[in-house]
């Protein structure tokens, strides 16, 4: 989940925040403060995450793109000027150009909006906009809620007490809440101070920037791992199931299937899994000693060099060309893979399907998924020959099964058409004569379209005159027999006119004894 | 996302008054060949549909394009939301003359075409000459409103699962009425009628278990009328009739025009939208060898858009260029909207890419969207969808003026359903991640990357939807856990740290002992296993034992053997406790295993060593006239070393190469080693090191009580005995030995 950091830059900024005894800071100073500590947090753990800058004031100005350079954005961050007045709008609307040219609008995305509270005055404010918002065209629609799945931090270099002084908390408020509720606002505690900012920072990095670890285990095999980017919580059912679910930190390979048989599945969302050293030794003795840094890099050295689980799964799976089927939580499951980068860099992911208990319908239910040793025979033959997926469902879609559509007049032609086709091949065609008939037969009394089926009975009988001298006897009988039968069940007489019923070639002596009959 | 929204129940009502019977006066020729071939031959008259057929087989289309992308699903509390897009949808039918006609219930198998086929077939074509002014469409829309108040199976499942929480499921659905109306006063009139049955019903309701009270209903009121005649009710939109009710009223012209109003409404109804394939190269009947290019236009849920339609809006935002006919498709021109049948529908075109995409291919997909052709029987979607239910898949690509191609979807089969898959085309966040081999593990080289392999091909999973549970009540999967639970009990990851996993010969007992339970057949496999490894032992056959990490040759042969018994162990004692047969296993390896007499002896002997040695070194320091304080870790590497090298001592003490003991202190010159002196040779290195160890290890240990008494380094054994019976001493020396 990649992240803009929205950076006040206007003047309101610059105010001197009055602190007894030490050296004046400006508001500014404490952002950049809590910022630099945002980025040296993201620089060891969170380093993959994509990061841009954007500063702004009644323009915006794109410092850095996204990157995970985190000492570029520090050095931007450190020669930040100082502009005109706040006007958050155009600043929203410039980050989600940014966002949707990187990223599209599918890819979720978090922004760090750091501001001091002052929120402008007159046109271009954030009242103003808010004030305005109903009142505007197609063109000119507030950013929020922004066109890609998002959340907005807000990082208030000001306290709670301040901002209601004003309206800006409730500006702040509604400005959540159109952005789609996900998200937070937050103000500093006390006076306003290094040490404040600091808790503040610490609060968004908790929140939002920490990372997930779980414990990959397949049997008694298994492997620490962080996940990445870390997986959200997933919202089913808003009103029947309105708590979201998480993934649990305990990742539980179910088994394995083949590439050709997972075949491309929908996933909400893609994951890096990388096996980390957890040094449990280390955290408890902690005692920061001096020679700490030299036995970490030598922890890393061992980690490199012992054997881990995550890489032999991976290996396997690229070799075998599999995925494996891993539990996410209670009806909940996901895939592990190997995915290969351009650069031949390749490495473990996890996708996560759709939480429920059948997320693909072609597995069908996950939990009726077991071991092939359960099996009878094995369900992928002795030499990996089939396989027992797909699993097909129960009734064939309408494409699949031959299905009678008459609403527009060349498709009732083209049956017709057929029927006459194969009337005029008899005794050869007599089976597909009779097939075609049928199913016109069923769609016309379905239809209640009687009409239809007296006048193809007239049309068979016309057939009938028409048979040339060298016609085979049986065709004249069979196309008879064909057109009364259809009378009949033009009638709507109950004993013809059934659904379920089917004329069937009649018997004739010349049609081998009716073994045509019992092909039917 | 509502799992119980207004599209969870469907009712339709249909019109089967006697004024249904009337023709639409739409006229179809039937008699078509006759013009080619015929002389003399009068055509037939054309045929024309009833306003009933007609409204049957509209609504039929209806539904079959409702039940291919939303097919009846098991039981199961599943709210899907949208990148499968399915949600329970169901459909009841009803048709209404001088009573009211149910021809399906909520059930699930209820929920076919074919059934409602059957069911209207023995209904049959409304009866002209049935007495108009019993008939009505009204006691149908009341048994509507009655059966949206029945509970579906769904709904009873949900307000079970969620217990306390059961009023969170809700009843919501919708009525789409197929009639032909009077009036606009008529109209009100049977909207009035619906309101007053649903306030009515949901009295009754209230003090039901079986019945909910409907929330909100939505009516959609569609007036069928023959072509050619005047409309006597006016289309209107969507209006709020009460807080419970909706209404909207379509006035209609039987045949073309009412089917593609309702398959405008199954769009809006069930949030479909509509994408063109074109391009698709299709090689004709007459001409084998050329191929022309056609158009299939299928329906699918229209988040499979999702991207078009964001980008639209954001297109609108960015260049603020707003065209009006650009509004819904964006500047990029790949949502290539056409606007047909009077502007009611659109279309997105994908354009059909060659080379096709291989199945094995792991493709990052963002959804998956059941589709229906909308045109099911015509031969450019049956050839294309029977393309594709042979199994292949067509990758689709954007049509851009120019640029790069971008494949955004993907048409797929799985399982006699196909699919429109969205494939993400946009940039990664996950690019240029960190290799594995940076990572935890990353350098180490030797995984045993075919063994998992194939330990994955024996954990392969299968579908058993028959059987939900074993005896032991464990689903499927708790099975499949349970069985990866069982082959890992013991799995070394890298080929150096095992040798059995190494050998071919162990494979039978390996596959066989993680079973769960064994047969008769499987123990005496398990156990002709290990006759083979005795046999192997006997033979001296060498092993597979890896020497990474071990400077030199690595252990010799016997060592390797003793090595490969223990892991074999290990391997058989974590599954002794899952059956007698398992157990009997392991007992067949310690019948087996390889001791040699002496072997026991030794290790005895080595542990007694060891425990004395320990307190050596508690009283080491004070020892000082030893001199030589020991590194407790290089001595245990050390007597470990002496351990092998004795037994290899023992192996070669009859070659005539045995080398003559370096250190020959009086107490360690035992009659063997005084034998050896015998043989001259060479000292090696090997000796050289066994006779320091030895000597060093013998200060560290009390001497032998008999060899400290002994005489003329002899000690006399069982002196006890000779006492009783007066044996000769030297004989029992002999003995010994």
């Amino acid at each position: 989940m990649p992240t803009v950091v929205l950076m006040d830059a206007s003047l309101s900024m610059t105010r001197p925040v009055s602190l007894e005894g030490s050296e004046e800071f400006q508001r500014k100073n404490l952002a950049v403060h809590g910022l630099t500590m945002l980025f040296e947090h993201m620089a060891t753990n969170y380093r993959l995450e994509f990061t841009a800058l954007v500063v702004f004031s009644s323009l915006w100005e794109l410092m850095v793109p996204f990157t995970r350079d985190y000492n570029t954005l520090q050095e931007a961050l450190n020669n930040l000027e100082d502009y005109d007045k706040t006007c958050l709008e155009s600043a929203l609307q410039g980050v989600s150009n940014i966002v949707q040219q990187e990223w599209g609008s599918t890819c979720p995305c978090q922004v760090v909006l750091v501001t001091d509270g002052a929120l402008g005055i007159g046109r271009g404010s954030l009242r103003h906009s808010l004030a305005t918002m109903k009142q505007r065209g197609e063109d000119k629609k507030f950013p929020l809620p922004f066109p890609f799945p998002s959340k907005l931090y807000i990082m208030c270099i000001s306290n709670a007490e301040e901002l209601q002084a004003t309206d800006a908390m409730d500006n702040l408020e509604q400005l959540l809440t159109l952005s789609g509720g996900e998200g937070h606002i937050f103000t500093m505690d006390g006076p306003l101070c290094l040490k404040s900012v600091q808790a503040m920072f610490g609060k968004l990095i908790d929140q939002a920037y920490t990372p997930f670890h779980a414990v990959l285990r397949c049997g008694n095999l298994a492997s620490d791992v962080q996940v990445f980017p870390r997986p959200e919580p997933v919202l089913l059912d808003d009103e029947v199931d309105p708590v979201p679910k998480a993934v649990l930190t305990e990742l539980e390979i179910v088994g394995f299937i083949e590439i050709g048989d997972i075949a491309s599945p929908p996933v909400l969302s893609r994951h890096l899994v990388l096996p980390i050293a957890v040094n449990k030794e280390a955290d408890e003795v902690g005692a920061g000693t001096t020679d700490d840094m030299e036995e970490d890099t030598s922890t890393n050295q061992m980690a490199g060099k012992s054997p881990n689980f995550c890489v032999l799964l991976h290996g396997s799976l690229k070799v075998e060309g599999m995925v494996a089927l891993v539990q996410l939580g209670p009806d909940w499951y996901g895939m592990l893979y190997s995915q290969a980068d351009s650069k031949k860099k390749s490495n473990l992911m996890m996708s996560l399907f759709e939480p429920g208990p059948e997320p693909l319908p072609w597995l069908g239910k996950i939990s009726q998924l077991g071991p092939i040793s359960d099996a009878l025979e094995n369900p992928y033959g002795e030499d990996d020959s089939k396989s027992p997926f797909p699993v097909q469902p129960k009734n064939k879609r309408s494409y699949a099964q031959n299905v009678t559509v008459w609403i527009k007049a060349s498709g009732l032609q083209t049956d017709v058409q057929k029927i006459l086709r194969n009337a005029r091949k008899l005794p050869e065609k007599t089976q597909t004569f009779y097939k075609e008939l049928n199913r016109l037969r069923k769609a016309a009394l379905a239809f209640g379209f009687w009409e239809l089926l007296k006048c193809v009975a007239e049309l068979l009988e016309r057939e009938c005159t028409l048979l040339p001298d060298s016609a085979h006897p049986d065709a004249a009988f069979q196309l008879s027999h064909a057109a009364q039968q259809l009378k009949l069940a033009s009638t709507g007489d109950s004993q013809y006119a059934a659904f379920e019923h089917n004329i069937t070639p009649m018997l004739t002596d010349f049609s081998g004894g009716g073994g045509g009959a019992d092909r039917m | 996302m509502k799992t119980f929204s207004v599209s969870h129940k469907t009712v339709i009502v249909v019109d089967h008054c006697p004024y249904m019977a009337e023709s639409s006066r739409q006229q179809i020729e039937c008699d078509m060949l006759t013009k080619s071939r015929a002389q003399g031959v009068i055509p037939l008259a054309p045929v024309s549909k009833s306003l009933w057929t007609c409204a049957v087989e509209c609504s039929m289309e209806y539904l079959r394009i409702l039940y291919d992308i939303y097919p009846a699903r098991k039981l199961d509390m599943s709210a899907h939301r949208d990148i499968l897009a399915c949600t329970v949808l169901q459909v009841n039918y009803i048709v209404s003359d001088s009573e009211f006609h149910i021809l399906n219930s909520w059930r699930q198998e209820d929920q076919s075409v074919q059934e409602l086929m059957s069911a209207l077939a023995a209904v049959g074509p409304p009866n002209p000459r049935e007495d108009p002014e019993c008939c009505s469409i009204l006691h149908g829309l009341v048994a509507a409103v009655e059966s949206l108040c029945k509970i579906t199976e769904y709904q009873h499942e949900s307000r079970t699962t969620l217990m306390d929480m059961a009023e969170r499921v809700a009843n919501r659905g919708r009525i789409i009425c197929l009639t032909n109306a009077k009036s606009d006063t008529h109209v009100r009139m049977l909207e009035d009628c619906v309101l007053e049955t649903i306030q009515e019903q949901n009295k009754l309701a209230a003090g039901s278990d079986r019945l909910m009270p409907i929330q909100q209903c939505e009516l959609v009121l569609v007036h069928i009328y023959p072509q050619g005649d005047d409309t006597l009710v006016s289309d209107r939109p969507k209006k709020e009739i009460s807080s419970v009710l909706n209404s909207e009223v379509h006035s209609v012209r039987a045949g073309r025009h009412l089917a593609s109003k309702l398959n405008v409404l199954v769009q809006q109804h069930f949030d479909l939208a509509s994408t063109t394939i074109t391009n698709i190269p299709m090689k004709e009947e007459q001409h084998a060898n050329t191929s022309a290019n056609y158009d299939v236009e299928l329906l699918h849920h229209r988040d499979a858009h999702i991207e078009f339609i964001k980008s639209g809006m954001h297109s609108i935002f960015v260049f603020d260029q707003c065209i009006p006919d650009c509004v819904c498709t964006g500047d990029l021109h790949m949502a290539g909207s056409t606007s047909r049948d009077s502007g009611l529908k659109e279309t997105v075109t994908l354009k059909w890419c060659t080379p096709r995409t291989n199945s094995v291919e792991l493709h990052y997909c963002t959804g998956a969207f059941r589709i229906s052709p909308v045109d099911v029987n015509s031969r450019p979607s049956s050839c294309l969808t029977n393309f594709l239910l042979n199994g292949r898949s067509v990758l689709l690509e954007q049509p851009r003026k120019s640029g790069s191609k971008v494949i955004s979807h993907m048409l797929s089969c799985h399982g006699g359903e196909i699919f429109l898959h969205t494939l993400n085309s946009t940039r990664s966040t996950l690019e240029d991640p960190p290799s594995i081999s940076e990572g935890c593990g990353g350098r180490v080289t030797d995984y045993r990357i075919t063994d998992f392999g194939e330990f994955m091909r024996e954990n392969r999973l299968t579908p058993f939807p028959d059987m939900p549970v074993d005896a032991a009540g464990r689903a499927p999967f708790e099975r499949a856990k349970a069985q990866l639970e069982r082959h890992t009990r013991y799995w070394p990851m890298i080929i150096s740290q095992t040798t059995i996993f190494n050998m071919q010969a162990v494979v039978p007992l390996a596959n066989l002992i993680v079973k769960d339970s064994m047969t008769e057949d499987d123990l005496l496999t398990c156990q002709k296993t290990v006759y083979n490894l005795v046999d192997m032992e006997r033979k001296n056959d060498p092993l597979p034992i890896s020497t990474v990490g071990s400077r030199g040759k690595g252990p010799k042969r016997d060592e390797q053997y003793r090595i490969m018994w223990n892991e074999l162990e290990t391997l058989v004692k974590t599954h002794v406790g899952t059956s007698e047969r398992h157990q009997q296993v392991l007992e067949c390896i310690s019948a087996c295993r390889s001791k040699p007499p002496e072997e026991e002896e030794r290790k005895k002997r080595g542990r007694k060593r060891e425990d004395k040695e320990d307190k050596t070194e508690k009283n080491g320091k004070e020892s000082e006239e030893k001199g030589w304080a020991p590194d407790s870790e290089r001595l245990k590497g050390a007597i470990e070393r002496e351990k092998e090298e004795q037994s290899e001592s023992e192996v070669i003490k009859d070659s005539p190469d045995s080398p003559e003991p370096f250190n020959k202190k009086p107490r360690l010159a035992t009659e063997e080693l005084l034998s050896l002196e015998k043989s001259k040779g060479p000292v090696s290195l090997l000796s050289l090191w066994t006779s320091r160890i030895t000597q060093a290890n013998s200060r560290k240990h009390q001497e032998f009580a008999g060899r400290i008494n002994s005489v003329n380094n002899k000690a006399e054994l069982y002196q006890h005995l000779k006492d009783e019976n007066g044996m000769d001493v030297h004989e029992n020396g002999k003995a010994t030995r």
